[in-house]
């Protein structure tokens, strides 16, 4: 499709803790803006709309519009979801609170734990004869009236709004699920019901049961917020469906997340891992940690060849979801976390300052020291500068508080007590890192880190060196990543069916059709969206494992293929996976084909060459961990570099919402796109 | 406040200055996460569902001296077991016999203190600085067969010799090349050798990745400064432990209690502890226990030491990584050639008693410590299946832990269908898993109505799964306290045992705790694990919990009349009963510091 002359803005959305984040890409000339706006928790939607118009009140000249939503999510963490009713076999009501009847690690010595309540009460969980066997054959039909009767039990008598269906082996034959589900829909149209095999058609009944029911949980909040949000932007001018980010990457029409919401889930986060995996193609880095540093957590992800791991057992909060998301992880802890004494020791978290009473600088009450109040001491962060001058800081009550809570217990100056604190979150960050590294079995030395986030340029730099990397990446409007990395999705739609065979050519043959059925779903699927024909792609792939076993993992059908070359391609995957391959026969368990509708989208535009290299604005004193004490470093603004450009550290780059350090023992080079290249110097 | 040592106490690590308490810290947590990355390495490598699926495994890394320095996540009564299993490992090798690249297997277990088929790896680590090993890493793991008598689990074995083949400490790898002939000799005697050979190869994979990070942590910080840091954690950890103990009533506690037989013979076997709290110290004695029995449920010394460290553990750091240090205040006392001190060649394969045995702490504990809960149920009432699925032509061997209701406490309902205290991080398996991998068909999965004990708080409710074998097979129960019910607290109630019904509603029906049954196609069992042990009066209960607790099914509008007191109406209305009329009486006309005249059966011990 040509863009209409007007189209040429293409806007992102990202909600965090504490501000909505809106993107602003013109395609004219690759000029991207940030706008910053406190959100509105009690109505969030309010928020979102009031963000954009403060860049753009009229929506007519924009061309696209992608939004990563955390509602879902926090719903699901404050338990705000709906009142959930569940459908099941017969003699099954209770597997949803049975679970896998496991402890959380945490509490592992806590020999008088007590789970919290289930998500859904007992009272609602009812169950109706009818029931398949592993191989998906009828043992006993549905009955069809014990549907009718619990849905009412479920709607009339307890009032509830939202129900899931799920029953066991549904993921070999959904045809009790199916209709179970367009009975209750038929009979109580307003009431939204999820049905297990339309989310996942995964094996093992308590994660499946799991998912649906977050499904439903989430999906009336989740419907009315993006209704509001469709009708609302409509009216502000915007002519063109709002895309959704999903959690395992590509994004969707508003219209289609109402329907799958649990997709939804951590669509924030995923905006700067898929913006992080276009970095490592575009940059040509094989094999990239991404590391997001915000204000309460850091989340990191492996990035391999320009593709995102993902989550072998997804979870949220300890509810496990099958549905594909990005393997993120929460590593080390955020500005906020409090650094405290312990017998001597120096401990860094893991309670947290949050926003409220906040770091001691922030004069609100804050008592206790935190990574913030170091930075502070330290110099790497800038009273004039923080978050562009908004916030009164009182750096002389951070040095106090470090002083009397942790520099006078171990015996230290004030720096080296502010600097032991970057220490220990560094130890418990590297650990994490060379963890999530090591079960790929790779070493994170070979890796490039690239880091975003407010504070991403603020701790690249030092977890770089601590932990031997060579290469450090910190991208353009760093503080808005995530939502840039929205802008680069395209649609994707994938429909699946259960195999349950043994790989071989005969089976292959037979599943011919199959692949064909699934495909032309996702063309009309893509077609319905608006996708046009030369825009649509299709990938055709086979969940696979060896008998016996019960993880798969996903194996591309190339055209063309003989089964002996899926079955090597599993092998070879499988050993780069779990560092072994084995003699066992190998099974198909599900066919799947992705189709994605590719959506114009902005690619990095190369600054203007030449130009005067930047000069320092000035001066300040940092404590440069590569020479172990306080110097002066040179200060930059970020806006005055050049594509080219070499400065020696100590520096550091200031850009409003971001702060980078670079030490004393590295190089900052800027490159043709204006990323900044964190190295270790050579003459060192 | 703090607990700095003496600049003078840098001894053996030569060169280091006094540490700050900052980089402790810092090399404190690279070690953790040395285990950590040994523990991701063995699940990634796993073939065996137990490992990667069900994570029963244990990972710790040793100083030269044979101290804890750090433990991966795994099942808490394993990396105890570990502890004592390193030090009778090197010794029976002998530190100066080991070389660079040396793997070691031990499951002789009156040492590993395990059964013989949960097998320790370990390895001596060097390092040019020091003579001898510089430290040792454990990896322990379930096996799935090494030859004992029986496939799948050895329930009537008599002496160690029926139960697989034993490695004492042997090597395995020599100079970092496998030993072919002992490999070999592990393929020729087990029945599934690929799998116990996978899991092999999976933890010499978690060694190889503890040596080298091992190595660079000593490269970064200096062996010296590691060394002398490691030193201060553990006394960290000792000062942490000791002021935990310190906080607690100081006293003597006695403790009675009984596993239901030895599957030899039926009768019941008695055991005992006193667990004793002396200003800063504890400690465990299991003298008046039986003496070791003909079947296999004794308990090498090791294993005792793991149960005791695991409750120590609850009541003193519970929430912090492990070290050697947090273990020196406690002090655990046998009777040697007993059931918890059992010797050469006493059977020791089905070890259920350590479960029972780790809730006897509690219930000497309880006498003196208010947050103790009432027993969680007994022990671990899970079952095994066996058999060949005719639909592939391949033999099975599933196994299942099964939820139990976990006990009350004073301030809370005990939790519903969690895996027993003592293997907290096990999974149960999937219904669907099962009847994949086996001829199985399950007819129920659900919670049982008034299995929780009654109680002020009331003890969790249990499982019950009814299965139907479609194919010919085995069926194992396994449980350990099926003839006495789990005990209360406070006036509680107890609730009815964990036992097995095979062939319900036959005239083959038995009822039964620990068994193996043969099944033909259409035999059913129904495996149903107990409730916790009520806390508290139930005549207390508040009413709005009865209610609701009637409202959601765990307890019975007949139990809430019997057993509380409350006729529970449909539409939730309620009235007391003369007995809780009665109890409220008695307790205006004396209040609580008083005597009450309520017909309260106060407990045993």
């Amino acid at each position: 499709m040509t863009p209409a002359p007007a189209d040429h803005l293409r806007l992102a959305v990202d909600i965090g803790g504490t501000f909505v984040d809106v993107l602003s890409f013109d395609e004219r000339d690759g000029r991207m803006t940030l706008h910053k706006r406190s959100t509105t928790p009690a109505d969030p939607a309010r928020g979102v709309v009031a963000a954009v118009a403060d860049l753009h009140p009229r929506l007519d000249e924009v061309g696209a519009f992608a939004h990563g939503t955390t509602l879902g999510l926090n719903a699901i963490l404050q338990r705000a979801g709906a009142d959930v009713g569940i459908i099941t076999n017969e003699g099954f009501r209770d597997l949803l609170e049975i679970a896998r009847a496991a402890i959380p690690a945490s509490h592992m010595y806590d020999f008088s734990y007590a789970a919290p309540p289930p998500l859904v009460p007992r009272r609602h969980r009812l169950g109706v004869p009818g029931r398949m066997d592993a191989q998906g054959r009828e043992l006993l039909p549905l009955d069809e009236d014990a549907v009718l009767e619990a849905g009412r039990v479920l709607v009339e008598d307890a009032g509830l709004r939202s129900i899931a269906v799920c029953f066991l082996h549904s993921y070999a034959n959904p045809a009790h699920e199916r209709r179970a589900g367009a009975l209750l829909r038929e009979a109580y149209p307003g009431v939204a019901v999820a049905v297990s095999s339309d989310i996942t058609r995964e094996y093992r009944e308590y994660e499946r049961t799991c998912t649906v029911v977050l499904d439903a949980y989430i999906r009336p909040v989740l419907s009315d917020y993006l209704g509001r949000l469709e009708s609302e932007l409509a009216d502000a001018g915007l002519g063109h469906p709002l895309h959704i980010m999903r959690s395992g990457g590509g994004a969707m029409t508003s219209s289609v997340a109402r329907t799958a919401p649990l997709t939804t889930v951590l669509s924030g986060p995923a905006g700067g891992v898929v913006g992080a995996s276009f970095l490592a193609t575009e940059l040509g880095l094989p094999k990239v940690l991404s590391f997001d540093v915000g204000g309460t957590s850091v989340d990191a992800c492996v990035v391999l060849d320009g593709r995102p791991t993902e989550v072998h057992e997804a979870a949220i909060d300890g509810f496990p979801l099958q549905v594909p998301i990005f393997d993120i992880r929460t590593v080390g802890a955020g500005g906020g976390s409090i650094a405290w004494v312990d017998d001597g020791l120096l401990k860094v978290g893991p309670r947290s300052a949050g926003a409220v009473p906040g770091p001691v600088a922030y004069g609100r009450g804050g008592t206790e020291p935190t990574l913030t109040d170091a930075a502070l001491v330290l110099g790497y962060l800038d009273p004039a500068h923080f978050l562009a001058g908004a916030m009164e800081i009182d750096t002389a009550a951070a040095a106090a508080a470090v002083e009397e809570r942790i520099a006078r217990p171990l015996g230290m100056t004030v720096q080296d007590a502010a600097a032991s604190v970057f220490r220990v979150l560094l130890a418990r960050s590297v650990g994490a890192l060379r963890e999530i590294t090591v079960e790929r079995g790779l070493d994170p030395r070979e890796f490039a880190l690239l880091s975003f986030g407010g504070a991403g340029g603020l701790l690249a730099a030092m977890l770089a060196r601590e932990m031997g990397i060579a290469t450090t990446v910190i991208p353009q409007v760093p503080a808005a990543f995530s939502a840039f990395g929205m802008l680069r999705s395209d649609l994707q739609f994938e429909f699946a069916a259960t195999a349950l065979q043994p790989l071989d050519d005969k089976y292959l043959e037979r599943l011919g059709p199959v692949f064909d059925d699934l495909a032309s779903r996702a063309e009309q699927m893509l077609s319905e969206q608006g996708v046009k024909p030369a825009q649509r792609r299709s990938v055709r792939s086979l969940d696979v494992r060896y008998r016996g076993q019960e993880h798969t993992l996903p194996v591309e059908l190339h055209p063309g293929d003989r089964s002996a070359d899926l079955v090597q391609r599993f092998h070879d995957l499988h050993r780069h996976r779990y560092g072994h391959a084995m003699p066992e026969a190998v099974q198909v368990l599900t066919v799947r084909v992705l189709g994605t509708g590719e959506l114009p989208k902005p690619g990095l535009q190369p600054l203007p060459p030449g130009g005067t290299p930047g000069e320092p604005v000035g001066t300040r004193r940092f404590h440069d961990v590569a020479a172990g004490g306080p110097v002066d470093a040179a200060v930059f603004l970020r806006e005055s570099l050049v594509p080219g450009q070499q400065v020696a550290g100590p520096l550091v780059v200031e850009e409003g919402t971001a702060t980078t350090v670079v030490f004393g023992d590295q190089l900052l080079t800027v490159d043709r796109y204006g990323h900044l290249f964190v190295r270790t110097r050579e003459d060192q | 406040m703090t607990d700095r040592q003496p600049t003078g106490d840098t001894g053996a690590a030569a060169g280091a200055a006094e540490l700050d308490g900052a980089t402790v810290e810092v090399i404190r947590n690279y070690v953790v996460s040395v285990a950590e990355q040994m523990r991701r390495t063995l699940v990634r490598s796993a073939f065996n569902p137990v490992i990667y699926d069900v994570l029963d495994f244990g990972i710790s890394l040793y100083t030269a001296d044979l101290e804890l320095m750090a433990e991966a996540a795994g099942i808490t009564h394993f990396l105890g077991a570990n502890d004592y299993a390193i030090v009778k490992g090197t010794d029976y090798v002998g530190p100066e016999r080991m070389a660079p690249g040396d793997v070691y297997l031990l499951n002789y277990p009156y040492w590993s203190g395990a059964h013989s088929y949960d097998a320790m790896l370990f390895a001596p680590v060097f390092h040019p600085d020091v003579t001898g090993p510089a430290a040792y890493l454990a990896v322990r793991a379930h096996w799935m067969d090494l030859g004992a008598k029986d496939a799948g689990y050895v329930l009537d074995s008599t002496d160690m010799h029926q139960e697989g083949l034993i490695f004492p400490g042997t090597r395995v790898v020599a100079g970092g090349e496998p030993v072919r002939d002992v490999l070999e000799l592990i393929r020729f005697n087990s029945r599934l050798p690929d799998l116990t050979l996978g899991d092999f190869n999976a933890q010499l994979a978690a060694l190889r990745t503890g040596e080298a990070r091992l190595a660079e942590v000593w490269d970064k910080f200096g062996y010296g400064t590691v060394v002398h840091a490691v030193r201060r954690v553990i006394e960290h950890g000792e000062a942490q432990a000791r002021r935990a103990v310190a906080a607690l009533p100081d006293g003597s506690w006695t403790a009675d209690d009984w596993i239901d037989d030895d599957y030899v013979t039926d009768d019941l076997i008695p055991i005992r502890v006193t667990v004793t709290v002396d200003g800063d110290r504890m400690v465990a004695d299991f003298r008046g226990s039986s003496p070791a029995v003909a079947g296999p449920v004794n308990l090498p010394i090791g294993s005792t030491l793991g149960i005791a460290k695991a409750i120590f553990k609850e009541l003193t750091t519970g929430s912090v990584p492990t070290n050697a240090g947090h273990f020196r205040p406690l002090e655990v006392v046998t009777d040697p050639g007993s059931i918890f001190d059992a010797r050469y060649p006493s059977a020791t394969f089905t070890q259920w008693s350590a479960i029972v045995a780790f809730e006897l702490m509690h219930k000497a504990l309880a006498a003196a410590i208010r947050s103790i809960p009432a027993s969680s149920g007994g022990d671990e009432p899970g079952f095994m299946a066996l058999g060949r699925d005719s639909r592939t032509g391949a033999d099975y061997v599933v196994s299942n832990n099964e939820g139990i209701g976990w006990g009350a406490t004073q301030d809370h309902d005990g939790g519903n269908a969690q895996q027993h205290p003592s293997q907290t991080t096990v999974r149960n398996t999937p219904v669907e898993v099962l009847e994949h991998k086996a001829a199985l068909l399950h007819e129920r999965l659900e919670l049982i109505p008034d299995s929780g004990g009654p109680g002020r708080h009331r003890g969790g409710v249990g499982v019950l799964r009814e299965v139907r074998y479609t194919e010919p097979g085995e069926v194992l129960s396994m449980k350990k306290r099926s003839k006495t019910p789990p005990w209360a607290l406070d006036g509680g109630r107890e609730p009815r045992p964990s036992a097995m019904t095979i062939w319900p509603g036959t005239d083959r029906e038995v009822v039964v705790g620990m068994y193996r049954a043969a099944m033909a196609a259409g035999d059913r069992f129904v495996n149903r694990t107990a409730g916790g042990g009520g806390h508290g009066d139930p005549l207390d209960r508040d009413p709005a919990a009865v209610v609701a607790d009637v409202a959601e099914g765990y307890v019975t509008p007949a139990a809430a009349e019997r057993d509380y007191g409350l006729r529970v109406h449909a539409d939730g209305r309620w009235e007391p009963t003369a007995a809780r009329q009665a109890r409220q009486r008695g307790d205006d006309a004396a209040p609580r510091s008083g005597a009450d005249p309520a017909p309260v059966e106060s407990s045993g011990s």
